[in-house]
């Protein structure tokens, strides 16, 4: 075998072998932390983006266009004229997939027998599918109404319940127009609805907008909102922000979590948890390389004082060692790959049915979550995760340098 | 004495050590004084407690002198800040070990080169330079072996190799015949005395050997912390 020179990498290399079982249970500690922590964000990236994605489909889309004061007080008097426009300036930002006009407001309903309150959302029927409004996807009885003008309603089915109709029954809905008059309409029911979330199922209804429009007075590009949906929903400040700026100030444009504040707290709440457990891990996992290159670099104190008698400077003492620092990570992050690969292609791609855990109605802040566990982490955290790992690593690795940088010679050279 | 004077590689001037231990005072060197020529074989000899290991620490730049100067090529060493002395070490002192002391993840000619490594030698040179020098100390054929596939003699003579590899003004070596056997020691004293007198390398020991006294060119006995005998042996 032919003799060949060694670089300091190769010899912070050989230096982490020294003590295998040690560096291994490093390793293993490193490898799980990531593990833990991509697939922890991964979960919650996922399980919120799915959950804005709902929520955006329920009414208000991921970017909303709407009457300034309507947000604070909503009534059915706050419009945006000119929604064709309008639509046509959403679509024409990057990113935003969909543009749709809708009529939001509460309404009467109100059969031979029963009257309940409920919310309502007017739309164009040929413009909307279950991509935009999760209702037209839940369908369970009936069909959607053919077209803006019919007079066909599509009901929850707990409402529809309530109200103690079945389809082609009719029903009076009244609202209160713009002047503050009462106003109603009448409709058969065509659709029954059914999403898994109670407040929904049991409070929301759908009308045609055209015929509301008719009924409210209100023109013919005339609505409450114009709801945009975007391909990304974290990119949905920057189109509200671009979009504010466009529009004037007869109109507002609101991200998602301006709208859906409840659950906008809800998520922050859970990241912030999220980020704390995230932070803990990191700590652990710097405690235990910490510990390993601390051991390390105490166990070696006589060679230091050797290598430094001998002309390596404190500098290059302390480079070797941060090197074995950084080799740690970088291992430690090809562990955490291999061994995060497999279930993490699992989760994202099949799941795991938890409806037997959570039931099948469940709902959070208003939405119906999906009852299959799965993930998807945005390829931005995988990356802040990796470099957070070596962060760490490398943190936890400076006072051991520094240590070994320190070392006096003729003290330790005595330590036979 | 003048010209003696300009060959001289080191020179202590009334050099005193005081160790603290604890509200003790323990006077390692009291007023030491003396000099080393450049191409000398010189043999520091002494009871346990004498101040070798001391002197040495202090001509290799590792330790300073609580009183007095330490000149190494007419540079004095308590001017030098630690990077300095870092660079001094590295540059113009090589180290031989009682212990051997050689670094467990390297090779033997990894070893070797490590000080002309750290110099930034160019590849080439250095493997020229380890190659000729693990040959002359008769470690041919052993370049790739690691200090534990290595005897305490062969382990020795890399350390050899390695102290005189990057060319030094000075070789300081620590009782290097300690902990071999006597064929062995007489093997290591050999290849010293080879290279000094081939490559006119400068040899400083601390011994308690009396085969290194005897073979040594110049024998310093130290007695207290100070020279008690120096003398020219031939």
């Amino acid at each position: 075998m032919k003799a060949r020179g060694t670089s300091m990498t190769v010899m912070a290399w050989r230096n982490l072998w020294r003590n295998r079982r040690r560096t291994l249970l490093t390793l293993s500690s490193i490898a799980f932390g990531v593990f833990l922590a991509v697939l922890f964000t991964a979960m919650q990236d996922r399980n919120w983006t799915d959950m804005i994605n709902l929520a955006s489909r329920l009414g208000a889309g991921h970017v909303t266009l709407q009457h300034p004061e309507y947000l604070e007080a909503p009534t059915l008097s706050k419009t945006v004229e000119r929604t064709s426009a309008l639509r046509e300036s959403a679509l024409a930002e990057p990113g935003v997939t969909r543009a749709v006009e809708r009529i939001l407001g509460q309404t009467m309903l109100s059969t031979a027998r029963e009257s309940r309150g409920a919310g309502f959302i007017a739309f164009d029927p040929g413009a909307e599918d279950s991509t935009t409004l999760t209702l037209l996807g839940a369908i369970v009885q009936g069909e959607l109404f053919a077209t803006g003008r019919d007079a066909g309603i599509i009901l929850g089915e707990r409402l529809a319940n309530n109200l103690g109709v079945d389809l082609g029954d009719k029903i009076v809905y009244t609202m209160t127009d713009r002047t503050g008059g009462i106003v109603s309409g009448l409709a058969r029911v065509s659709g029954i609805a059914r999403t898994g979330a109670p407040s929904v199922d049991g409070g929301l209804s759908l009308l045609p907008i055209d015929a509301v429009r008719e009924v409210l007075g209100y023109a013919a590009d005339e609505a409450t909102q114009v709801a945009a949906f975007v391909d990304d929903q974290r990119r949905a400040d920057r189109i509200a922000d671009r979009l504010n700026a466009e529009v004037g100030n007869k109109v507002t444009a609101h991200p998602w979590h301006e709208i859906q504040r409840e659950l906008a707290a809800f998520i922050a709440l859970k990241v912030g948890g999220a980020r704390f457990m995230e932070a803990l891990i990191a700590v652990l996992v710097a405690a235990g390389i910490f510990n390993t290159l601390f051991v390390s670099v105490m166990e070696r104190l006589r060679e230091f004082g050797i290598m430094m008698a001998i002309g390596w400077s404190p500098g290059r003492l302390f480079r070797l060692v941060l090197l074995e620092s950084a080799w740690l990570g970088v291992v430690g992050l090809v562990g955490a790959a291999l061994i995060t690969a497999l279930p993490y292609w699992y989760l994202a791609t099949t799941g795991i049915d938890v409806s037997g855990l959570m039931g099948q109605d469940l709902e959070v802040s208003g939405i119906a979550m999906p009852t299959t566990f799965r993930v998807g982490i945005f390829p931005m955290h995988a990356v802040v995760i990796a470099v957070a790992a070596l962060v760490a690593t490398l943190l936890a690795g400076l006072y051991p340098a520094w240590k070994a940088g320190r070392v006096d010679p003729v003290e330790t050279i005595k330590l036979v | 004495m003048t010209a003696e004077r300009n060959s001289a590689i080191v020179q202590l001037t009334d050099v005193t050590k005081v160790y603290h231990q604890g509200s003790v005072d323990v006077h390692a060197l009291r007023g030491l004084t003396f000099e080393i020529a450049k191409g000398e074989f010189t043999a520091i000899c002494g009871p346990s407690g004498s101040g070798k290991t001391t002197a040495l620490n202090l001509i290799g730049a590792l330790d300073h002198p609580t009183s007095g100067t330490v000149v190494l090529e007419g540079n004095d060493l308590s001017q030098l800040n630690r990077r300095e002395l870092s660079y001094l070490r590295r540059d113009r002192i090589g180290f031989v070990f009682q212990a051997y002391n050689l670094i467990p993840v390297l090779t033997a000619y990894e070893n070797a080169e490590t000080v002309m490594w750290v110099q930034r030698v160019d590849v080439e040179e250095r493997r020229r330079r380890v190659m000729e020098l693990l040959a002359a100390v008769g470690l041919e054929g052993l370049e790739t072996r690691k200090p534990s596939e290595l005897s305490g003699g062969q382990q020795q003579r890399v350390a050899i190799a390695r102290a005189i590899a990057a060319n030094p003004a000075i070789v300081l070596a620590d009782e290097p015949t300690a902990n071999v056997d006597s064929e062995t020691a007489d093997k290591l004293i050999g290849i010293m005395e080879q290279l000094n007198r081939e490559q006119g390398v400068t040899f400083l020991f601390s011994t308690h050997d009396p085969r290194v006294m005897e073979r040594a060119h110049r024998l310093v006995r130290m007695v207290d912390g100070n020279v008690a005998s120096d003398e020219r042996q031939t």
